[in-house]
C-alpha cells in the first residue's frame, strides 16, 4: 500500500496551481474568491471562459473530443485545486452531464454541432428533469413530446431547474409513449431556450435567492434532430449520467478550506463547547477524505465503485450540512437582520459580526444538499439494495 | 497511489480467516471462555507454529519483520471473530516495549514470546488518574542500597497468565518502565473476568526487591516507547473494531431477511435498510481512518498522531452506533447472552475505553 501521489501527478499539480494564480485568471474573480463575495453572471461566464483558454474546460473527457484525457487522479487533483483556491464551482450541466451523453450516445451531428460551445462554454446548460410529481419518482415524469412530422411537440412543465434564467439550453427528460413500464417511454431531447412557447418562473428559496426555476413548455416545436439516441430510451441515457464517475460529490476541499476560515473567526471566542464540535466535524471530515480517496484509487484502477459512492453523497451533504450549522451557531444572536439578495433593508449593515448574516443563508440554502441529485434516502435505498441486498 | 494489499497480506488474511471458521465459531469461544485461563493454549501454541506470533518482530529477533498493516490485518480477523487470546498484550504491547527497550536479554525473551511459551503483559493504568497513565503513583523506592517497588496497578490484561510484566512507575522522579517476573515476591494478583470476556487482573506491589537493570528504559526515553506502544495497540484495537463491525452488519443483515413478522421478512421494512445501511457506511468510514493511520504510523508520518485520535474517536462513536443497532434489529435476541450479536457490542464498549476514550481523544485531537 503506498497512499502517496506519483511525481508526475505532483507536478501535474503544481501546474495547476500556478495556472489559477497565472496572470490570465480574472483578477476580479479572484479577488472576489480571497474575500469570500459571492460570483455574479459575468464572473461566473469568465471563470469557465479562462478554463477553456487553459484548456482545461474537458477536464473529464476524452482527448477525442477535446478534452484533456486526464487520468482518474489527476481529474481528483484538478478539482482538489480549484476548490482549495475557492474558485467558483464548475457548472456541471453542460461539461458534466449532456456533453458525456452527447459524445457516448450523439450522432456526429450533434457531436459537431454542441460539443465545441460547450468546451467554450459559448452554451450555458440546464438540466430538465424533475417535474412537479416527480422527484424521487423520476420516471413517472409527464412532460409529452409528440412527434408530427420533422418536430416534437412538447408540453408539460419541469421543476427546480438551476439557473434556468441564464441558460441558453436545456436537456430534458420527455415522454414520448406511454408504456406499461414507465421508464421504457421517455425519451433524452435538447431544447433551445429561446423557443417560443417556454416560460422560465423563478422559485425563491427559504433564504430569499433566485437559483432555481419552474420551466414551463406550451406547444414548443422542437426540431427531430435534437432527439438524442433513440426514441424511448431516455432512462437508459439518464442513468448512464447519474452514473457518470462524478468527483469531488463528497466537497470535502471546500469544506476543509471553511473549516479553518470557522476557526480563525472564532479564534478570539475561544469557546470550548463549538471548539469541541469543529473538531467532531474535521474528524468526520478525514474519514471522508480518505474514503473518497479509496474511491479514486479503485476507479484509477478501472473499477467501477458505483453504490459506494452513495456514501459520498451522504455524508459529505452531512458534513457540509453540519458546517453551516455551526456558523450560525458561532454568529450567536446576529443571525437574526435579513440581507436579501438586495442587501439590508435600510441599506446599513447592522452590527455583529461581518459573516453572520450570509452564514444563515448558507445555513438555509444547504438544507437543498441532502435533498438534490437522489435524496439522501433515495441513496440509501440504492445501498441497501446493491451492497446489502435487501 | 496504491490502496491494495500485496499477495503476502491477503495470504495472511485467508489465513486467520480459515483458522477462525475452524476453529473459532460462537460456541467454541463460549468454552474458551470457561476455562480457568480464559484463553485456549492449544489455540496460541496454533498462533506460534502458524508464525503469528513473530509477526511484528524484527527478523534479528526471530520474527517476520512486518509492520502496523500486517498487524491490522490479523485484528480485522480477529475481530470478526471476538477472538480473546491475550495477542495485543503479550505480543502488541509488551513485545513493542522490549524489542525497543535496552533490556539485556531482550532476543531471549522475544524468542520465547514467538514460541508461545512465554506471556508477557504492561501495567500502565492505576486508580484515580484516568487516562494520565504518566502520574502514576507506583515508584520505586531505595532502602540500604535495596531498590524496592511499591503501589497498586489496575486492569492489567491477561495478568492471571503472564509470566513477566513492565511496570509503568516513578523511579527518582522520572517515568521508568520495570520488568518483574509474576513470581517475584511481594507482589501479588487478584484477577478478574472482564465485561467482554476475557480476563484483567490488579496488581500489589509491596517492597518488590528490582535489579537495577530490569529497568528497561527511564525518564523522556520510556514515555516516548510507552507512547509507541499506545500507538500501536490502537491502531491494533480500531483494526479489531473494523472487524467486530464488518461482523455486525452482516450478521444483521442475515438476520433480518430470515426473521418474519407480519408476514414477510423483517429486512423489507425500510426503516430497518436504513439503519443496516448508516451501520455499512460507519464501517467503511471507520475502515478508511484505519488504513489512513495505518499507512502514516507505518512511513512515520508527522501527522500519525492525530490521526490516532481522529481513529480512536471514529472507532468509538462507529461502535456505539452498530453495536448498539446491531442489538436493536435483533430484538430481544440482541439482549440474549447466548447470541453472538450482543458480545460484539460489549467488544466495541471495552475498546472505546480503553487507551483514551471518545472524549479523550476528541480533547487530543484538539491539541494535537
Amino acid at each position: 500500500m503506498d497512499i502517496s501521489f506519483s511525481e508526475q501527478d505532483l507536478q501535474f499539480q503544481e501546474e495547476i496551481r500556478a495556472g489559477l494564480n497565472g496572470a490570465e485568471y480574472p483578477a476580479h474573480v479572484k479577488e472576489k474568491q480571497e474575500k469570500g463575495i459571492n460570483f455574479s453572471k459575468e464572473d461566473v461566464i469568465d471563470f469557465h471562459k479562462f478554463l477553456s483558454s487553459k484548456g482545461w474546460m474537458g477536464y473529464n473527457w476524452p482527448v477525442e473530443y477535446g478534452g484533456t484525457g486526464w487520468s482518474p487522479v489527476q481529474i481528483y487533483l484538478f478539482l482538489n485545486e480549484l476548490a482549495l483556491a475557492q474558485c467558483p464551482t464548475i457548472l456541471p450541466f453542460g461539461v458534466g452531464m449532456v456533453g458525456p451523453v452527447i459524445y457516448t450516445f450523439g450522432t456526429q451531428e450533434q457531436k459537431d454541432r454542441f460539443l465545441p460551445d460547450i468546451l467554450n462554454f459559448d452554451t450555458w446548460w440546464c438540466q430538465g428533469y424533475s417535474e412537479p410529481g416527480s422527484g424521487s419518482d423520476l420516471a413517472s415524469l409527464k412532460t409529452k413530446a409528440v412527434l408530427e412530422g420533422d418536430h416534437y411537440i412538447v408540453n408539460g412543465s419541469k421543476t427546480w431547474t438551476t439557473l434556468a434564467q441564464n441558460a441558453d439550453w436545456i436537456f430534458c427528460l420527455v415522454r414520448t409513449e406511454t408504456t406499461q413500464k414507465k421508464q421504457e417511454g421517455i425519451s433524452f431531447l435538447l431544447i433551445d431556450m429561446n423557443t417560443p412557447g417556454i416560460e422560465v418562473k423563478p422559485i425563491i428559496t427559504i433564504d430569499g435567492d433566485h437559483e432555481v426555476n419552474s420551466v414551463f413548455f406550451t406547444d414548443v416545436k422542437v426540431p427531430a434532430d435534437q432527439l438524442i439516441g433513440e426514441e424511448g430510451k431516455g432512462w437508459t441515457y439518464a442513468k448512464f449520467l447519474l452514473a457518470h464517475e462524478r468527483f469531488g460529490i463528497a466537497g470535502v476541499p471546500v469544506v476543509k478550506v471553511q473549516i479553518e476560515r470557522l476557526k480563525n473567526l472564532t479564534a478570539e471566542y475561544n469557546d470550548a463547547d463549538l471548539n469541541k464540535k469543529i473538531a467532531e466535524l474535521e474528524i468526520d471530515l478525514e474519514a471522508l477524505e480518505f474514503t473518497e480517496l479509496r474511491t479514486l484509487a479503485a476507479i484509477a484502477e478501472g473499477g467501477h465503485p458505483g453504490a459506494e459512492s452513495s456514501i459520498l453523497k451522504i455524508r459529505g451533504t452531512e458534513i457540509q450540512q453540519r458546517l453551516t450549522e455551526l456558523y450560525v451557531e458561532a454568529a450567536g444572536q446576529y443571525i437574526l437582520p435579513y440581507e436579501g439578495p438586495d442587501g439590508f433593508e435600510s441599506n446599513r449593515t447592522p452590527s455583529g459580526p461581518e459573516y453572520a448574516s450570509p452564514s444563515v443563508a448558507q445555513y438555509l440554502n444547504y438544507r437543498k444538499t441532502s435533498i438534490y441529485g437522489g435524496s439522501n434516502e433515495i441513496q440509501k435505498n440504492i445501498i441497501a439494495k446493491a451492497i446489502l441486498g435487501v | 497511489m496504491n490502496l491494495n494489499y500485496s499477495d503476502e497480506q491477503n495470504m495472511l488474511r485467508e489465513q486467520v480467516l480459515k483458522f477462525c471458521e475452524t476453529n473459532y465459531d460462537f460456541i467454541d469461544r463460549e468454552k474458551i471462555l470457561e476455562s480457568d485461563s480464559g484463553f485456549s493454549k492449544d489455540n496460541w501454541q496454533q498462533f506460534a507454529e502458524l508464525g503469528w506470533l513473530a509477526v511484528p518482530f524484527k527478523e534479528e529477533n526471530g520474527g517476520f519483520n512486518f509492520g502496523p498493516i500486517e498487524l491490522t490485518v490479523l485484528f480485522e480477523e480477529f475481530g470478526k471473530a471476538l477472538v480473546v487470546e491475550p495477542y495485543l498484550s503479550s505480543v502488541v504491547m509488551s513485545g513493542t516495549i522490549i524489542e525497543n527497550s535496552n533490556h539485556k536479554n531482550k532476543s531471549s525473551i522475544i524468542e520465547k514470546i514467538i514460541s508461545g511459551e512465554h506471556q508477557m503483559s504492561v501495567a500502565y493504568a492505576e486508580p484515580n488518574i484516568g487516562y494520565k497513565f504518566f502520574d502514576c503513583h507506583a515508584s520505586t523506592s531505595v532502602n540500604n542500597d535495596i531498590l524496592s517497588l511499591n503501589g497498586t496497578k489496575s486492569l492489567v490484561l491477561n495478568a492471571g497468565n503472564a509470566n513477566q510484566f513492565i511496570v509503568l512507575a516513578k523511579h527518582e522522579g522520572l517515568s521508568a518502565l520495570i520488568m518483574v517476573d509474576a513470581e517475584v515476591d511481594g507482589l501479588s494478583i487478584q484477577s478478574f473476568k472482564t465485561i467482554d470476556g476475557q480476563t484483567c487482573g490488579e496488581l500489589t506491589f509491596e517492597n518488590v526487591l528490582i535489579e537495577t537493570d530490569s529497568i528497561i528504559a527511564s525518564g523522556d526515553d520510556a514515555e516516548a516507547l510507552f507512547n509507541k506502544m499506545m500507538d500501536l495497540s490502537i491502531l491494533c484495537i480500531s483494526a479489531e473494531a473494523v472487524g467486530a463491525m464488518n461482523a455486525s452488519y452482516i450478521k444483521t443483515v442475515q438476520y433480518t431477511k430470515e426473521r418474519e413478522q407480519f408476514s414477510q421478512p423483517i429486512s423489507n421494512f425500510q426503516v430497518l435498510q436504513h439503519r443496516m445501511v448508516d451501520m455499512f457506511i460507519e464501517t467503511e468510514l471507520t475502515k478508511s481512518l484505519l488504513i489512513k493511520a495505518t499507512l502514516q504510523l507505518d512511513s512515520n508520518d508527522p501527522d500519525a498522531q492525530s490521526t490516532i485520535s481522529a481513529l480512536k474517536v471514529q472507532v468509538g462513536k462507529a461502535g456505539r452506533l452498530i453495536g448498539q443497532n446491531a442489538v436493536q434489529l435483533h430484538g430481544g435476541m440482541g439482549v440474549s447472552n447466548e447470541m453472538s450479536i450482543g458480545h460484539y457490542l460489549k467488544r466495541f464498549t471495552a475498546i472505546d475505553s480503553m487507551f483514551g476514550n471518545t472524549q479523550y481523544h476528541i480533547n487530543k485531537y484538539q491539541t494535537d
